[in-house]
């Protein structure tokens, strides 16, 4: 689908001072290309059996650096194209939905403190809940009472329907 | 000849049988209902199930997981033809002149032929697996590590050469995907890489993890930043059924349809969503009133509609037959039956023959149940469009995460999938194609795997992937691909399949 989406000619950025969507993607290749090649250092190239470890991630890491010069090359003198918007902060609900499920549905140690095994019953809505508020059209009341009927469902499917060992709410009812 | 009906028949056997009948009806309703729905597609469906079919039998848990990818295939373009927006990736041409039949009352004529030739589509392709499965058995048993590792280079060019888009990009993905396969344990000396001492990281990444990050989460960031305009159909769909004159009219685009997207199909990559868009192009080409494209035209939505089902299943052939995935799909398959001690390769023919023709069998039978749930049944899947984003979302993100969490009851697979979910969200906006990247990592262990075992055969020797004849032919069939996708002309005509659409 992105072909539809990013198609369409961008509008030029007014500024030429800033980096176009072209020339960013080039240095994005060479920062991750380095960060490889610091990261499998310690690897060794060959070993006396043969290929070692490093061989393989090693020469990527070259070859994706070399990219991204070329791609800086080929697009240095092309207008500057902006990427258009990074709303982060309307995405901001959907990343937290995401963590407070993680954090909750077999509990965590923070070391300061933990949080208890919550399991699916606490996980599943407040998921739900808290990433649907990401939405501009959103509704609280709907969204609750979608949010524990979709827990129901949930548990009943995958718990019980599908047998997957799941923590339901260890606090409440043991398992 | 006589030897693939009589496995057919074998393959029905296997299929017909009242427990396998029902997987396959339970694959293909999921698959339909994520299809219909768009943001869910088969790739995090069939992740969040696999934990599940551990539970199944191998034959089971396959012509259910197969049922939901060609499923999704017919439920997407419901979506495409009723909303104007793809339900799947391949769905995306069925919108352009569906959406438009659909406004001049004709939603259920462009239904029911994206249905009938879906199934002709499914037809054909099924006999094609089934005439090849053994001749490229054969084949694979030729294969040395050697040879494969070329086969796989030659099969990743020829998914940059099939991506749109910037070429460098398009290597750089193939290449980033690669060597993310290579971090965790070595596979050799068992001696961790790259993993910076987090637990998580031991065992490499997991593709499912990786997929729900870059396709599933990464996909509601998308569309949260740039909200999708849904414009669903009011008004009656009108009849399904096409006349006989119509029927005649699109049995041409039909046909070639299933022919393009079945030879598409089995190249690695982006061959299955290439079908639809070479389809709609060659449609154009040859009628004689290309101007009316884009205005409702029905053969532009049966011939790409019939493409992406006959890819859909012909993508089964590499992975049946070699063991090699062309597409995230098929990786995800490559774990279903990992999970169920089946290694993928060109002994499952012999090993588990119910297995492999009960899975074909299983296609067809998938295919003739999917257009009896898709017709009869629109309704129930129009209700289901009209269920707003605003709860979608919120939906997708509950079960990406409990599907996440079941891979190995560790809630740092979910943390790590919402931060690649970032990352294809920045890909997205930098306009690098995930798809490609996914490719380079499925084929990634295997790639280097073969490399090593091939260099220790050869006692180091880089030259004997050009000393072996086999290995030679498929490097320079790759190199000379990769010549014409670099050259000025092909490269427009490349760009013109995806502009025409």
């Amino acid at each position: 689908m992105s072909h539809e989406t990013s198609g369409g000619p961008t509008p030029p950025l007014a500024s030429s001072f800033f980096l176009g969507r072209e020339q960013l993607a080039g240095l994005s290749l060479i920062g991750f290309g380095l960060f490889a090649l610091y990261a499998s250092a310690d690897l060794p190239f060959f070993t006396q059996g043969g290929v070692g470890s490093g061989l393989m991630p090693r020469s990527l890491a070259v070859l994706i650096v070399f990219l991204g010069i070329v791609q800086l090359v080929l697009t240095w003198r092309q207008p500057a194209e902006s990427t258009g918007r990074w709303p982060i902060r309307d995405m901001m609900p959907v990343l937290i939905g995401i963590f407070l499920f993680a954090v909750t549905i077999r509990g965590f140690d923070f070391g300061a403190f933990r949080i208890p095994v919550l399991g699916m019953l606490v996980a599943t809505p407040l998921s739900i809940i808290c990433s649907g508020l990401a939405a501009k059209d959103v509704r609280p009341v709907e969204l609750t009472i979608f949010a524990i009927t979709l827990t129901a469902i949930c548990i009943g499917l995958f718990r019980y329907a599908l047998a997957q060992p799941l923590p339901v709410a260890p606090w409440l009812i043991g398992y | 000849m006589m030897d693939v009906f009589y496995n057919l028949g074998l393959g029905f056997a296997v299929a017909l049988t009242l427990k396998n009948v029902f997987f396959c009806f339970v694959g293909c309703l999921i698959g339909t209902l994520v299809g219909v729905l768009p943001g869910v597609g088969p790739v995090a469906t069939i992740s969040i199930l696999l934990p599940v079919t551990l539970a199944l039998d191998p034959t089971g848990a396959l012509i259910m997981l197969a049922g939901i990818y060609y499923g999704a295939q017919y439920g997407g373009s419901t979506t495409a033809i009723l909303v104007n927006i793809p339900g799947e990736a391949t769905a995306v041409v069925t919108a352009i002149d569906g959406h438009e039949m659909a406004k001049q009352g004709k939603a259920g004529v462009a239904l029911g032929l994206a249905a009938i030739g879906s199934f002709i589509a499914g037809t054909i392709a099924t006999i094609v697996i089934a005439a090849l499965g053994v001749p490229m058995t054969k084949m694979g048993l030729l294969f040395g590590p050697t040879e494969y590792f070329s086969l796989m280079v030659m099969g990743l060019v020829f998914a940059v050469v099939l991506a749109h888009g910037s070429l460098t990009k398009a290597v750089a993905m193939i290449l980033v995907g690669v060597l993310l396969s290579c971090v965790g344990a070595d596979m050799e000396t068992g001696r961790e890489r790259m993993s910076f001492g987090l637990h998580m990281l031991t065992d490499g990444i997991e593709f499912v993890v990786l997929a729900m990050g870059i396709f599933g989460f990464a996909e509601i960031f998308k569309n949260l930043a740039d909200p999708e305009k849904r414009d669903l159909v009011k008004g009656s769909i009108g009849r399904l059924w096409p006349t006989l004159r119509e029927l005649r009219e699109n049995i041409g685009a039909i046909l070639r349809g299933t022919g393009i997207g079945a030879i598409l199909g089995v190249l690695p990559g982006n061959g299955a969503i290439l079908g639809p868009f070479a389809s709609y192009a060659a449609e154009k080409r040859i009628s004689k009133r290309p101007q009316d494209f884009g205005k409702g035209v029905p053969q532009a939505v049966s011939g790409p509609e019939s493409a992406n089902n006959a890819g859909a299943q012909t993508s089964f052939i590499p992975l049946l037959t070699l063991g090699l995935p062309p597409n995230a799909v098929m990786a995800l398959m490559v774990g279903a039956m990992m999970i169920q001690g089946i290694v993928p390769g060109p002994q499952v023919i012999d090993r588990n023959p119910e297995l492999f023709w009960g899975l074909i069998a299983s296609m067809w039978i998938g295919n003739l149940m999917l257009v009896i749930i898709n017709l009869p049944l629109i309704g129930l899947w129009v209700k289901l469009l009209s269920v707003p984003y605003r709860l979608l979302f919120p939906a997708i993100v509950a079960f990406c995460c409990i599907g996440l969490f079941s891979i190995s009851n560790d809630a740092a697979q979910v943390m790590m999938a919402g931060v690649l979910g970032l990352v294809g969200f920045a890909l997205y906006k930098l306009q690098f194609e995930a798809a490609p990247l996914a490719l380079g990592f499925v084929l990634g262990r295997l790639l280097e795997e073969k490399l090593r075992q091939a260099l220790i055969i050869s006692d180091g020797s880089m030259m004997t992937f050009v000393s072996s004849p086999l290995s030679a032919f498929l490097l320079a069939i790759g190199a000379v691909a990769l010549c014409f996708a670099v050259l000025p002309s092909i490269r427009k005509s490349r760009e013109d399949v995806f502009k025409d659409a």
